[in-house]
């Protein structure tokens, strides 16, 4: 199976659906769940041609593990999400146009991953960027789109100037010869020009602002593949960023803190930061989808992390928490765009007792947070696990406090969706609704599965990522049997799973055996004889964490300094606007005769 | 084998003749752009003497391939705009023959007081034509400032005759002309400056354009294009004409460019940026775009100049008439008050939007392939500040157009689903037969951005250097 072969029937089957959505819009939902499916078969295929090299016109590609696992994470999260498209056509504005642009982005992104050179790579994650600024916009907000899209811009320009700078130097692109040669000032502006596009994209402070916009306001079947795919994209950079540009080389001989060169230490404590601000504003979310997308940032912090501490454990770490924190955050999102489509809201306040209702998605959101949150059996403990390990090893106090704070708070967050949607009272309005059909409830089932597998069977994927870190140059993570094996201990998950399994299962006979629990009525409560009418006020919980939120509740936020930055660019065009423009010849003729003058005065000098 | 001087000829004689045939001007208008078109493909290459006068004694005009991208810019937007808005030319086929006679030569002429010539021919008629816009103050100051900008150039060149003793630019190739005047002296940038800034007016350039508010801001749908793809493009050309020939013997007015190029690149968008109406936001990212080609000129980079200059022709033709059409169909041309415009008019959108995303240069279109270019060259120049500059406008650019499209794609109010009960009223936009000829203009656009070998191939023999004797000895 080639990837000419994948890219070309994408790329036939994302204009097919654009016309077949015409005629019939579920038929055209269902092309991209068929284009996504192929395209997923046939990369998890493609693992035998590891290690060629072809090009298709001035497209230069080279199939590499860490490609390979990149791309097969992202189409995990397309083709699962594409499972909800033909749902959800017809509360789209263009349902063709977003069908082209699903598959566009997704064939975008699989050449990405392959890229030899940077200009292929730039050219596919450009055409990913516009194609999915355009989808946002169909959903609940058009700022978002465009926030998006201003964000991204300022990445990928920074990139763009890396990889010329790189080019002015070495006189290459492609990617493994690119950034030879560069030494001293130049390396440092590659280098943290070049990772902003990865930045941007993963959602690190400051650049996180278009996260809970964009994942909060997308159409319910794009969160997901934003969340859970597009934003591997920025890691990928990140990966690059330390691989492709040997930054452990280049910087060796600068100002070091805990043993790693300042400018990685630097980006690992915005990584840092990335945590505790998405943590903690997650907290405070109303939305479950904000809440979500507050959640990638803290994730996205944790997987910036991992990849640049580029050891044997924290980088394993790191890569693995991608496929956890993809599938797990594909799984969340659906859950919610479920109960979406039965109730047609998002916010939490509005929403309850829905696992009386929907007993399955309950589970598959249930699965998704334990492995968000790391907790065992599921698939985020082990990659945390490693990812405090490695931090624990080198030293790293702040960051290691960063990590641990970021775990216990997201008990805190994603603990609240699960008790304001599905638990509590069900809503009047909510008590006919029904779970939703097979086809939605499949790819949640199997993202669900998915993550049980990552917790219980980590060496499946650690495998795969040990064959990467031999193949970037550093000592692959130790693995034995069904045993990972650190300087600090070890993990068998299978056993932690069992132990998990048996406690459940005593759980669940006392469950059983038991008198059940008497059911009382939200309203039905004593409130010293005055009456009630609003559920919403009692239901529990609204304003869950006040307390808690008080103690940050007048921080600044930082899409304001966005907001004023805009400003100040517009002020600047007017400014020029009005020195330079008018409907009177004397502006222009003025300063026609002072740059007249300046210069021949100066010109001489020049 | 056609002499090139018949691309200014007939024009300009069939301009003659419709001032008599008054009732025949629209066609003898169509029949002298066709002939111009047909023509473009049967010219005789090379060099020409007017009048017999050996070069460099007498007015010589150069059919390289560099004015030959250049002619075929000019005469083919020329006519491609006047098939979609004939309706719009009225009573003004005398001027836009003439101004086409006039760009033609302004590419063509290898003259300093030819060019002059022709540019007042082209600035005249564009005087009168901004007069479609009624809004006669706007065209006066127009007037006086291309006025003013003419008056300098000529100064420029009456300086520079004096010092020199020659009109002809071609002086690199040129033993004769060299002998006469020492060509590394430091003084030649005052005429070279007055000339630039002769030419600067007309280029659109901060701060010597500040005319193009007034006259681009009231553009229809046939003088917006015109203006913003044909003219701009035949400035351009004529300027780096001026740059290869005499500018690369002075240091000191390439800085003076570069700076000046630059300033107003990042000033343009920085304008653009705060506007609402649309044809504001098209008119300040064409003062950048000039900017921007000016510096590529000035620094040499004939290549990507030309890319840029093309793709600006492509996108800015196909932005302004719909802009224009929208304007006369909704009578608004604010993007906040033209929500969903585009929601039943589909295929003029996908149009308008490639043209948008080819100018904020986005992969798979032609404006990437120019960026590219642009930037290659100025790092391989060892420049790293200018193309900073460039990038950091260009997320500007990016940000204002996609709000834009935004805009016209997707109306709804925040919180909800983009949904088509927010969009303007569904008005009648083009006729099918000009749907489909700005549809293959974007369509152009999008092939040559996928397949931009091909497309720089036939760029490329049309942007050689402009240098001229060395072509007619080493055969192209």
């Amino acid at each position: 199976m080639n990837l000419t072969i994948i890219l070309a029937v994408t790329l036939v089957l994302a204009a097919a659906s654009f016309f077949i959505t015409r005629y019939n819009k579920m038929s055209g939902g269902f092309t991209t769940v068929l284009s996504s499916l192929f395209a997923l078969v046939a990369l998890f295929m493609m693992r035998g041609s590891i290690g060629e090299d072809f090009s298709i016109f001035y497209f230069n590609f080279s199939i590499t593990t860490v490609g390979w696992y990149f791309s097969v994470v992202m189409l995990i999260a397309y083709s699962m999400t594409s499972f909800f498209n033909p749902f959800w056509m017809e509360k789209m504005m263009y349902p063709g146009s977003y069908n082209f642009l699903y598959l566009l982005s997704m064939a975008g992104t699989i050449g990405m991953f392959f890229a030899k050179d940077f200009i292929t790579l730039f050219i596919f994650w450009e055409t990913v960027v516009w194609s999915s600024t355009f989808i946002i916009q169909l959903g609940k907000s058009r700022k978002a789109s465009y926030i998006y899209y201003v964000v991204s811009a300022i990445g990928s320009m920074g990139t763009l100037f890396a990889i010329m700078l790189a080019y002015s130097v070495s006189g290459t692109f492609v990617i493994s010869e690119a950034f030879a040669g560069l030494s001293g000032g130049v390396a440092i502006a590659v280098f943290f020009t070049f990772i902003l596009s990865g930045l941007a994209k993963i959602g690190i402070f400051p650049f996180h602002v278009w996260l809970p916009e964009a994942h909060g306001s997308a159409p319910h079947t794009f969160s997901p593949v934003l969340s859970g795919g597009l934003v591997k994209m920025g890691a990928f950079i990140a990966f690059l960023s330390v691989t492709a540009f040997p930054a452990y080389d280049i910087f060796a001989d600068m100002f070091k803190i805990m043993g790693k060169p300042f400018p990685i230490y630097f980006l690992m404590f915005l990584g840092a930061i990335s945590i505790i601000v998405g943590t903690l504003m997650a907290i405070k979310q109303e939305d479950a989808k904000r809440l979500l997308a507050y959640s990638s940032v803290a994730n996205g912090g944790y997987i910036l992390i991992g990849i640049l501490m580029m050891d044997q454990v924290g980088f394993a770490g790191g890569m693995m928490h991608l496929i956890n924190h993809a599938v797990a955050s594909a799984a969340a999102f659906l859950a919610i765009a479920a109960v979406a489509y039965r109730t047609g809201t998002t916010k939490m306040s509005e929403m309850g007792g829905m696992i009386h209702r929907m007993p399955v998605t309950y589970l598959v959101y249930l699965i998704a947070i334990i492995s968000m949150a790391g907790i065992p059996p599921m698939g985020g403990f082990v990659s945390k696990w490693l990812i405090f390990q490695g931090l624990a090893k080198d030293g790293m106090l702040f960051l290691a406090a960063a990590a641990f704070f970021g775990s216990i708070g997201s008990f805190m967050y994603v603990f609240r969706p699960l008790s304001a949607v599905f638990l509590g009272q069900t809503f009047t309005r909510d008590l006919k609704k029904k779970e939703v059909g097979f086809f939605m409830m499949f790819p949640m089932i199997i993202l669900t599965l998915l993550s049980l597998l990552t917790g219980v069977f980590p060496n499946i994927f650690l495998r795969v990522i040990a064959e990467i870190q031999t193949s970037v140059g550093i000592d692959p993570i130790t693995l034995a049997n069904r045993t990972i094996l650190t300087s600090n201990g070890y993990l068998d998950a299978f056993r932690v799973f069992i132990v998990f399994g048996f406690g459940f299962a005593i759980a669940f006979v006392l469950f059983v055996v038991r008198r059940k629990s008497r059911k009382v009525e939200l309203m039905d409560t004593f409130t010293s004889a005055e009456f009630i009418h609003t559920r919403e006020l009692l239901h529990y919980s609204s304003k869950f964490y006040a307390p808690f939120e008080r103690l940050y509740d007048k921080a600044p936020d930082t899409l304001t300094a966005y907001k004023k930055l805009a400003v100040k660019v517009g002020e600047l065009g007017g400014m020029v606007e009005s020195l330079f423009y008018g409907h009177k010849p004397e502006k222009t003729v003025f300063w026609m005769m002072a740059v007249g003058i300046i210069v021949i005065l100066i010109g001489g000098v020049v | 084998m056609i002499n090139p001087v018949f691309m200014i000829a007939i024009p300009l004689g069939l301009a003659f003749i419709s001032l008599i045939f008054k009732k025949a001007s629209k066609w003898i208008l169509v029949a002298g752009v066709t002939i111009n078109v047909v023509m473009l493909f049967l010219l005789e290459w090379g060099s020409v003497a007017m009048g017999g006068f050996r070069i460099p004694y007498g007015i010589q005009l150069m059919l390289s391939s560099y004015s030959f991208t250049g002619l075929a810019v000019v005469n083919i937007m020329f006519f491609v705009i006047l098939l979609i808005s004939f309706d719009k030319v009225e009573k003004n086929s005398v001027v836009l023959l003439t101004a086409l006679a006039g760009m033609n030569g302004m590419i063509l002429t290898m003259d300093l007081f030819n060019l002059f010539v022709f540019m007042e021919i082209t600035a005249i008629s564009a005087y009168i034509l901004s007069m479609k816009g009624k809004k006669p103050e706007h065209s006066f100051n127009y007037l006086v400032l291309g006025s003013i900008g003419g008056v300098i150039f000529l100064l420029g060149t009456i300086i520079f005759y004096a010092q020199t003793g020659t009109l002809n630019m071609a002086i690199i190739s040129s033993p004769v002309q060299q002998s006469a005047f020492d060509f590394s002296s430091a003084t030649l940038f005052i005429p070279f400056f007055l000339i630039f800034a002769g030419m600067a007016v007309e280029a659109k350039l901060i701060p010597f354009g500040g005319w193009v508010k007034g006259v681009y801001g009231n553009a229809d749908r046939l003088t917006g294009p015109l203006f913003s793809s044909v003219y701009a493009a035949a400035i351009l050309f004529a300027m780096g004409r001026v740059f290869g020939e005499l500018f690369v013997l002075n240091e000191t007015i390439v800085i003076i460019v570069v700076i000046t190029g630059l300033i107003t690149f990042a000033f343009g968008e920085a304008a653009a940026f705060r506007q609402t109406k649309m044809r504001r936001i098209l008119l300040f990212s064409s003062i950048g775009q000039s900017g921007l080609a000016v510096i590529m000129l000035a620094l040499g980079f004939y290549f990507p100049a030309v890319l840029l200059i093309v793709n600006n022709a492509l996108s800015k033709f196909i932005m302004f008439t719909i802009t224009g059409k929208l304007q006369e169909s909704y009578g608004t041309e604010n993007y906040k008050e033209l929500k969903g415009a585009f929601y039943k008019n589909k295929m003029t959108g996908v149009a308008f939007s490639i043209a948008a995303l080819s100018m904020a240069g986005l992969p798979l279109f032609f404006g990437f392939y120019a960026k590219l270019n642009v930037l290659t060259a100025l790092f391989g120049g060892g420049n790293w500040f200018i193309p900073a500059v460039i990038l950091i406008f260009a997320i500007v650019e990016g940000a204002y157009f996609i709000r834009l499209l935004i805009s016209l794609w997707a109306p709804g109010k925040e919180g909800e689903y983009a949904d088509a009960k927010h969009a303007v009223e569904t008005r009648k936009l083009f006729k099918p037969i000009s749907v489909a000829i700005i549809f293959m203009l974007s369509l152009v656009i999008l092939a040559a951005g996928l397949f931009p070998d091909f497309a720089g191939k036939t760029i490329t023999s049309g942007a050689k250097a402009p240098f001229t004797m060395s072509q007619l000895k080493g055969g192209e």
